[in-house]
Parts: structure tokens; sequence; C-alpha cells
């Protein structure tokens, strides 16, 4: 496979999962483009990768959660907090906006237990591939999920 | 239940995605520029390693340079008068497990204000240092920290390595450079090889090879293999630090001996050779200027020292900064009075040549 290849199939799905990870198109973009700047770089090693797509899924992934590492996120902080301006696309109907708070609580959660929950309610992958996304044992995984949906649930009592 | 609510927030937010048309483009210019910027990095630091940092023997290639004497050897006003620190860091790993590297051979080159030679100290990757985002570890394991998982970045790991050395010392890094097993070689072989004088015999421990005492000129293969030697040395890391020193050395006269300096086409080859293995750090000072420092110096043989160490406390295998000269040391080379220091410690100098 070529770099031009695996970016025609797999650019979007990259998109749409950073999305749902930053929660914020700009910076979705920002994460996708530094990681894909890599994986070109890098084309050679990638693809060597049994899986190409698992591989470029881990970079993106360590690439967010380790944000002290990347360079993506001082881009994203030179211009402050997600822009309001660009709302999410929803129906206008109150109960849309009630369903949306779920959305603003994802952003509280650290950014691995996010990145878990993404992989098992978004991308639907099996325990044992989140804990190869994430590089952690398949235990970790769990308790990190159900970690995650406790801080969400407090939050609905409160609401 | 919330599970469900999760999964239809992410259907329901899966319209904001933008569109991949521009970002692709995006992608490749930045993929672009960071790849022509990487051969230029590249370029720059060969010039660096090999002659710049090492303070290569311009001197020589300037024969109408005054000879020594106060009278005569009056400082032209546009050269920087103060003293400049060169981190080169040998890592290796190359090849066999790309994701570990550790730089074993962490050199600092300091060239005095005065001009007067350059000091090549090396700091023994045992020793104990405290890394930014980790607890007291051995010096060599910066690099790692640095250059990180999956795909190790040799930028990143000369960063996090220079960050340690200055905190360490005290003293600013003018620039720097990263060689691989690698980019030895082909350095050694762009100039033909580098004569190197062992003071005693060093067997392989990889090739089996044995490197005989006394003066030998080396390929870059061979230059390699000797530079990896620890464990059949009496003085383990120390004693391939001392090895590096005269290795470094050769390489100086080897390049100056060729003229490759003042010869165009030479330099140019030199230039393109390391590739791959080798990165650079030219942010603080710029190559043209480091250049213009070299004709400055009055010696080109360098002074072989290692930054004294005590035992290891504990059960641990960490060094620490020996109690009584290490202070003093770091304090010589932070005010500059390292040719002070020699003199009143001359058995702490590495015979080199």
């Amino acid at each position: 496979m070529t770099y031009e290849e695996f970016a025609d199939t797999r650019l979007a799905p990259l998109l749409r999962y950073a999305v749902m990870l930053t929660g914020d198109p700009h910076q979705a973009q920002d994460l996708v483009q530094e990681t894909m700047v890599r994986v070109q770089l890098n084309w050679r090693r990638v693809a060597c990768a049994d899986s190409p797509e698992r591989y470029v899924r881990r970079m993106l992934t360590n690439q967010y959660v380790d944000w002290r590492r990347g360079s993506w996120v001082r881009r994203v902080l030179l211009r402050g907090e997600p822009d309001a301006s660009v709302p999410a696309l929803t129906d206008h109907a109150q109960s849309a906006v009630d369903r949306d708070q779920i959305w603003s609580w994802l952003s509280r959660l650290p950014r691995r237990q996010r990145a878990a929950l993404v992989l098992r309610y978004y991308e639907d992958l099996p325990d044992v591939e989140i804990a190869d996304v994430l590089g952690c044992a398949v235990g970790t995984v769990r308790s990190s999920i159900s970690r995650a949906l406790a801080t969400l649930r407090a939050e609905y009592v409160e609401a | 239940m919330i599970e469900d609510d999760l999964r239809a927030a992410f259907v329901r937010h899966e319209p904001m995605t933008p569109s991949t048309g521009p970002l692709r483009a995006a992608i490749d210019r930045v993929a672009a520029t960071r790849r022509r910027r990487r051969q230029r990095f590249q370029a720059a630091g060969v010039t660096l390693a090999v002659l710049a940092a090492l303070g290569v023997g311009v001197p020589q290639l300037r024969p109408n340079r005054p000879v020594d004497g106060p009278a005569l050897s009056g400082q032209p006003a546009d050269v920087p008068s103060e003293a400049l620190n060169v981190l080169l860091l040998g890592v290796d790993g190359f090849g066999e497990q790309p994701s570990y590297r550790l730089a074993d051979s962490v050199l600092l080159v300091h060239i005095p204000a005065d001009r007067s030679r350059p000091y090549l100290i090396s700091l023994p990757r045992d020793l104990g240092v405290s890394i930014p985002g980790r607890e007291v570890e051995k010096l060599n394991s910066a690099f790692f920290t640095g250059a990180g998982e999956p795909r190790p970045d040799l930028d990143a790991g000369y960063d996090l390595t220079r960050r340690v050395v200055a905190d360490l010392t005290g003293v600013r890094v003018d620039a720097g450079a990263v060689l691989t097993f690698a980019g030895l070689r082909r350095i050694t072989d762009a100039v033909d090889g580098v004569e190197v004088c062992l003071p005693k015999e060093v067997r392989s421990w990889h090739t089996r090879r044995t490197f005989p005492a006394g003066c030998q000129r080396l390929d870059g293969a061979a230059s390699v293999d000797l530079l990896r030697q620890r464990r059949y040395l009496p003085d383990g890391a120390f004693d391939r630090d001392r090895n590096a020193q005269r290795y470094v050395t050769g390489l100086i006269r080897a390049v100056s001996a060729k003229d490759v300096l003042s010869n165009p086409v030479r330099l140019a080859a030199l230039l393109s050779a390391p590739g791959k293995g080798l990165a650079v750090d030219d942010d603080g000072l710029p190559l043209t200027k480091l250049v213009a420092v070299l004709p400055e110096l009055d010696s080109v043989d360098p002074v072989g020292l290692s930054l004294p160490v005590g035992e290891p406390v504990d059960d641990r295998t960490l060094l620490p900064l020996d109690p009584k000269l290490g202070r003093a040391f770091l304090d010589a080379l932070r005010e500059d009075r390292l040719a002070q220091w020699v003199e009143q410690h001359p058995e702490r100098v590495n015979r080199v040549r």
C-alpha cells in the first residue's frame, strides 16, 4: 500500500475519530495533520506494520493522550478555548440541547478515559484492541471505562 | 442508558467532522517542508560534527595567520569572545532495537574564550542526573526518555539530553549533534579513515577483532566497532569514553590534513556523508558563526578530560559526582578556567595521542 492509497481510504475515518477525541473540529484537524505528517515522513515503517490502520490509530491516540510530548497542543493553546462559533450540528429541539450535555461532560474527563470511551462506544472495538491502541492491559481499559462512566453518571445525578 | 446516550452523542456529532480535502493538502505541504528542513539539518550537521564542533585544524589552512605572540594575536572585533560549548551524542541501537536508543557517549566540546585549544569532556553514561519528568536516572537514559516511542526521534532525544547536561554543568550549550553508528561509519569513510592511537590493545566483544596498541588507521566499520567496546576494557565505560576522545582527536587531524575545508568538492562530499545517521542542533549558534570562530584557535590538539565521579552509593549503579573534585571541575568549566584546573590536576588528563 502507498501513502496515497492509505490517505484515500483512511483520512476521513481518522478525522472523525479525532473529532470524537477532541470534541472540536479545529483541534481534530491539528491532531490529524500532525499525525499524518509523521505518517508520510515515515511511511516505510508504517507500511511494515501488521495493520497500518491500527498503527496510525495508535500514533494518533498517543499524540492526543500524551499532550506534553506532542507539539500540536501548543498551537491549540495559542488559539485558546474551543471555538464557540462552530456549534455542533444538531436539531434545535430543547431535548437535543439537554442530550448534548453529555458531550460537554466528556471534555472534562482525563484524555485517556475519553479515548477509551470513544474506542468502545464509537469505534466499537473489543477491549483487547482498545488495550492495544492505548498500550495498556485489558484490565486497565475496563477500569478506566468504568471510572469514566461513573463520572458521567454522577454528572447525570447532579444535573 | 448512559452507554446508549454516549453512542448517540458520538453519532450526532459526526457531521461536525470537517472535509478532508484541505487537510490533505496541508499535510502534504507540512511534510514537504519538514522533509526539506531535515535534509538541510543533516547537511549542516556533518559540518558541525566534523569540523566545527571539534575545532578542526583551521589554523593550518590559514598560513597567513600571525604566529603566536601577544603583540600579534589581537582578537578581531567581529568574533564573539565568550567560551563555546558543543554537545556531541553518540547513540546506539541502530538497526537492532530501533525504539530503544541510549546516548552512551556524551561528549562536551569546550572552546575557551581565549581560543587556546579545544577541551573534550566526557560525561559518564552512568552518571546519576535528574531528568525532567522522571526521578534521578542515568545520563544515557535521558536520550531514550526524550526520543520517545513508538517512533524514536533523534531531535527530541537530543533536546532532553541537552537540557539535562545544561542543568548539570551550568553551562550554555551552543550547538550540538547526534551521531548514530551508521553516521559515524559514513563520516569516517568520507575522510578515508581515521588514525586512532591506543595505549593498550583492545579486543572486540562484537567482532573478535583485535586493535593493537599504538597508532592505526581505522575505516568506518572498524571505528564503530572500536567505539562500541566496553566489556573487555579494564575501566569499562570510562575507557570507552577515552577511546571516543582518541577517535575525535584523529578525526580532527584527518580532516585538517586532507584540506577538506579548503576544497569545495571534498567538503561537499563530506557534507552528504552521514545522511540519516545524524541530527543536529544549530539553533543557538548558527554554523557559519561557529566556523568563523575556529580560525582563532591557537592549537587544534584537544585536551581530553572526564567529569570526575565517585563510587556508586547503595546497591544502585548510578555514579555520583566526585565529592571533592566534581564541583571544582564544574566551577572551572563554568568560569572558563579549565587550563588552570588541568595544571593543578595533570593526572586527570586522558592521553589522546
